[in-house]
């Protein structure tokens, strides 16, 4: 049914198209300057991992995927083609993950405006939903492209958040939730006490000088002192701290640097450390061959492949040099 | 469908399904393992009954490789997750995820055309009724004229389901014979021949008529007491009523063997006096041994010379009046007329003292026939007797599922394969003339790596054994042979058994060329069989199958000698005694040994020999006849000394 609608839209008169775009595989972090305040002491300080770790009797992992790709034009409008998914995989006892919640979407990303009635048509029978691209004027592609990114991102984020919440709302007592990503863009994920978000991209500068080379110059099994980002619009308050999983010496600065975050409560001060060191403990097995082992873990490197290997095939990024391909 | 699916085929460019192999996964706690029978189901409409007109394809295959895996890109990350500390790596909080895969060979496609790869489908444990369809159990056991026979349960997955050879191919005439092989003491061979002949007599069909096993036992008690129930247990009494075999001992079990050297005492095991009873004596006589003179024969003495020599004794002077040429008349019955006649012709070649020739024959054949007949009656004294008379197993009277064993557990080789030849030769001759009083023959026959080799010098009985694997099955003459190393038994004899067993094997003999078929998992499988488990192929199952068979319910020949030890040798009175009482329940032991009392040693063995041929009514009267009456011996004269006429002189000259 998924590649139902793209025929349908073929034969009313679309031209065929196959462009994956760079940017499809993932969110990309943006980059920008903003501030932070220190909450546990006066200065952000260094301070080891030594103590025990958490041992939450069972832990939930959430990551989500997104694939995008034009799959034809009507004229020179693009036609995208875009699936989000979210899983939350529970580790108990036995080590081993089983999903408890899942959710996809499929759908249409189009300057609706800019299509033919036909073509128009034939999208809206064959059934997937259409968001519709209606502030990017008539043009070039790209920036109609470049809008297809936002909207993607805000269906996946949509579905994380959807997952999430859901499984918050259940989390036993001893149970914790940890997300691939920032909490901080929902506000029952980031006022929940058990849920915490690992952030591997380091985008968001929130330190500069001293604090800025303590922060990302943080030795290997150790962490910063708790901060509190600088609040940006329609995030919600948290704390957060960073914590290196490997030594960087010798690799990059950034090497085995992750960011946590967690709700803004003075609770969360206590548990800094454990839950620190119990991310630390989490860094085994390797989660390779991801390029991102150094930073990424291996339960939400098993989402990651769970949600990848129930996509739509024809979603998932080419390997293949993108050469013409040959009339048949 | 009712029960889950365990696994479900995955095919890629390097392990594509094909028509004969496909792959599948697990969970990685799963109930299958190698043997394992499955059933792939394409997701038409089910069942293979339902699938009918349906479209739908079901495939069945019996696992035969396994391969685990994880998602570590190379070991070296898991030393490095771990820090280097083997500790350390399972205090991970998550365990790496994991496949079980599963190669599986196709037993059976349904529809069978048009054949195709194995759909990418649910894998299902078998079902009774799935083991039946896979091994094509349902093309004999279903009909007006089943011919199923038991031969072991297929376990895996908690399920027990019966396996059935088919007759037909099992005991002929589309195929037959059964060769077993296996380490010594672990696979278990003579176990499961026993169980397989228990479980045939209770099988046969009617309809193919009836049936009777010749088994030889080569080596200590093994075949001593298929007529004594042995220990079961529980679990051997559930599987034999899950088999539908009647868990007894043998109803019709009649034991031969040989007399030892004395020439009275029975040379078995069997020889507990509650049960030596049971046990005839085999006797052959010259008449016997000549039919089969190129037994004994190596292969340098076979010339024609020889054999023309051995042919004019067995037509022209064996049981007839014959002239030896220098005015001696002979009838030769026995050995020891046969060696008069020799020292006859000697002595006439000598006394007239020209010419090396008799009747055509060289001195020099005449006297190597004579050396090798006289050296069978030698050494196999007690299977071979100088007068002539024979006891012999009852040819043309076996009956119905009945045992006949031959101990020759401790006869000389060369009498083994005497008796061997022999017993085959009539058991083929008189299946060719259908007078055996059954129509089919199991011939048990163990150490086949000593009677038929692969390597080695052709022998008359490795002849002999490549006759019955060739022709055996149109006469229903069916070899069920055992051996320890398959790969070095004659290739003819091991390739023609339509269904092969293997019990637990040797690595090394898992490493020949005849094991290339079998998949390392297969092969590690058979290392390390435990007892009561072995390995089939039959001409229905185009796959090898793991089954178990219960323990057979006779005593084993270990635990009989215990329960029955052996009666030590008796003295020579004693023993006629007990033939005497064994021939006539009514015959008096004292009356006997009076009347054995100061007799000739060979004059009691003859007349028990004539005795036991006649099987008169009045056993010791017949007896007494036969002895005749006792000539006392004179006793020496006194020899006086006779005077010289003259005296001898004191000259000296």
């Amino acid at each position: 049914m998924v590649a139902d609608w793209v025929a349908a839209l073929v034969a009313a008169g679309a031209v065929p198209a196959s462009m994956v775009p760079d940017a499809s595989a993932g969110r990309t972090d943006a980059t920008e300057v903003t501030g932070a305040d220190v909450i546990e002491g006066d200065t952000l300080a260094v301070h080891p991992l030594d103590g025990a770790p958490l041992a939450p009797s069972a832990v939930t992992f959430l990551d989500g995927i997104q694939r995008w790709s034009v799959v034809g034009y009507d004229g020179v409008t693009p036609i995208v083609r875009a699936y989000v998914a979210a899983a939350a995989r529970r580790r108990g006892a036995r080590r081993q993950l089983e999903t408890v919640d899942e959710a996809a979407e499929e759908c249409a990303i189009t300057a609706v405006r800019s299509l033919r009635p036909e073509v128009l048509a034939a999208l809206q029978r064959a059934g997937p939903r259409v968001i519709d691209l209606d502030d990017v004027a008539p043009g070039q592609p790209g920036r109609a492209l470049a809008a297809a990114q936002v909207k993607v991102d805000r269906m996946r984020e949509a579905v994380e958040h959807a997952v999430a919440e859901r499984i918050g709302a259940r989390l036993g007592a001893d149970e914790w939730l940890v997300i691939d990503g920032i909490i901080s863009d929902s506000e029952t994920l980031a006022r929940h006490p058990r849920v915490v978000g690992v952030v591997k991209s380091h985008g968001a500068q929130y330190f500069s000088g001293a604090e800025l080379e303590r922060a990302l110059t943080l030795p290997h099994r150790h962490r910063t002192s708790v901060f509190r980002p600088t609040t940006r619009h329609g995030q919600h308050p948290v704390y957060s701290w960073y914590v290196r999983l490997w030594p960087w010496e010798g690799n990059d600065l950034l090497y085995g640097l992750v960011r946590v975050e967690a709700r803004a409560d003075a609770a969360t001060l206590g548990v800094a450390g454990p839950l620190g060191a119990w991310l630390h403990a989490e860094r085994a097995p390797l989660s390779t061959p991801d390029a991102r082992f150094d930073r990424l873990l291996y339960p939400i490197h098993l989402v990651e492949e769970y949600l990848k290997a129930r996509a739509p095939r024809g979603q998932m990024p080419g390997r293949a040099a993108r050469l013409p391909r040959t009339a048949s | 469908m009712t029960t889950p699916p365990i696994g479900r085929v995955v095919a890629t460019e390097l392990k594509p399904a094909t028509p004969h192999q496909f792959h599948f996964w697990t969970a990685t706690e799963t109930s299958v393992g190698i043997g394992a029978i499955v059933r792939v189901d394409d997701g038409g409409k089910g069942t293979l009954k339902d699938n009918e007109g349906e479209g739908g394809r079901v495939v069945y295959g019996v696992v035969t490789d396994a391969f685990a895996y994880s998602d570590l890109a190379t070991p070296l990350h898991d030393v490095v997750g771990a820090e280097g500390d083997p500790e350390r790596a399972s205090d991970a909080p998550t365990a790496r995820q994991e496949i079980r895969l599963w190669t599986a060979a196709v037993l059976r496609q349904i529809p069978e055309e048009p054949l195709q790869p194995v759909p990418i489908g649910r894998v299902f444990v078998a079902t009774d009724a799935d083991v039946a369809q896979a091994l094509r159990m349902d093309a004999y056991l279903g009909g007006a004229h089943p011919t199923g026979i038991p031969i072991g349960l297929y376990t895996s997955g908690g399920l027990e389901s019966p396996v059935y050879v088919d007759a037909d191919f099992l005991l002929g005439p589309e195929a037959a014979h059964l060769n077993i092989s296996g380490i010594s003491g672990l696979a278990t061979k003579t176990s499961a021949v026993e169980f397989f002949l228990s479980s045939i007599f209770q099988h046969y069909p009617a309809h193919k008529g009836r049936i009777a096993a010749v088994c030889f036992n080569v080596k200590g008690p093994d075949l001593c007491f298929l007529d004594r129930a042995g220990p079961l247990g529980e679990e051997d009494r559930r599987r034999y009523e899950r088999l539908g075999v009647s868990p007894e001992p043998f109803a019709k079990v009649r034991y031969y063997t040989p007399f030892k050297s004395d020439g009275v005492n029975l040379n078995t095991l069997r020889t507990h006096p509650d049960l030596v009873g049971d046990v005839e004596p085999l006797v052959w006589g010259l008449k016997e041994v000549l039919d089969y003179a190129e037994v004994l024969l190596n292969k340098d003495d076979i010339d024609a010379k020889a054999d023309a020599f051995i042919d004019f004794l067995g037509d022209r002077v064996l049981g007839r009046d014959f002239d030896d040429g220098y005015g001696g008349r002979h009838r030769v019955e026995s050995f020891a007329d046969l060696d008069r006649l020799f020292r006859a012709i000697f002595d006439g070649l000598e006394a007239i003292g020209k010419g090396d020739m008799w009747r055509t024959h060289h001195i020099a054949t005449i006297r190597k026939v004579r050396n090798r007949l006289s050296n069978i009656s030698t050494r196999c004294k007690g299977l071979v007797t100088d007068d002539g008379a024979a006891s012999d197993l009852p040819w043309g009277a076996f009956e119905d599922r009945s045992v006949t064993v031959v101990d020759l557990a401790n006869v000389d080789p060369l009498g083994q394969d005497l008796v061997f030849a022999r017993v085959v030769s009539k058991l083929r001759e008189h299946l060719e003339r259908r007078d055996l009083g059954v129509d089919a023959v199991v011939v048990f026959v163990d150490e086949l790596n000593k009677y038929a080799p692969a390597d080695g010098p052709d022998s008359y009985v490795k002849k002999m054994l490549l006759d019955i694997s060739e022709r055996g099955r149109y006469l229903g003459l069916v070899l069920f042979g055992a051996e320890q190393f398959r790969s070095q038994v004659h290739r003819r004899v091991v390739g023609n058994a339509g269904t092969q067993v293997f019990g637990r094997m040797d690595m090394d003999e898992l490493a020949t060329p005849g094991y290339q078929v079998l998949s390392p998992a297969t092969k590690i499988k058979l290392a390390t069989l435990p007892i009561g488990e072995l390995m089939i192929r039959h001409p229905h199952f185009t796959q090898p199958i793991f089954v178990r068979f219960p323990r057979p319910a006779v005593l084993r020949g270990r635990d009989g000698v215990e329960q029955y030890p052996p009666g030590a040798d008796l003295p020579f009175e004693d023993a006629i005694v007990r033939q005497m009482v064994r021939i006539d329940r009514k015959a008096k032991p004292n009356q006997v040994k009076d009347l054995v009392a100061g007799r000739d040693e060979e004059d009691v063995r003859r007349a028990l020999a004539g005795v036991r041929r006649e099987r008169p009514a009045d056993a010791v009267a017949h007896f007494r006849k036969l002895l005749g009456s006792k000539v006392s011996a004179d006793a020496p004269r006194e020899r006086r000394s006779v005077p010289p006429l003259n005296p001898i002189s004191e000259e000296p000259y």
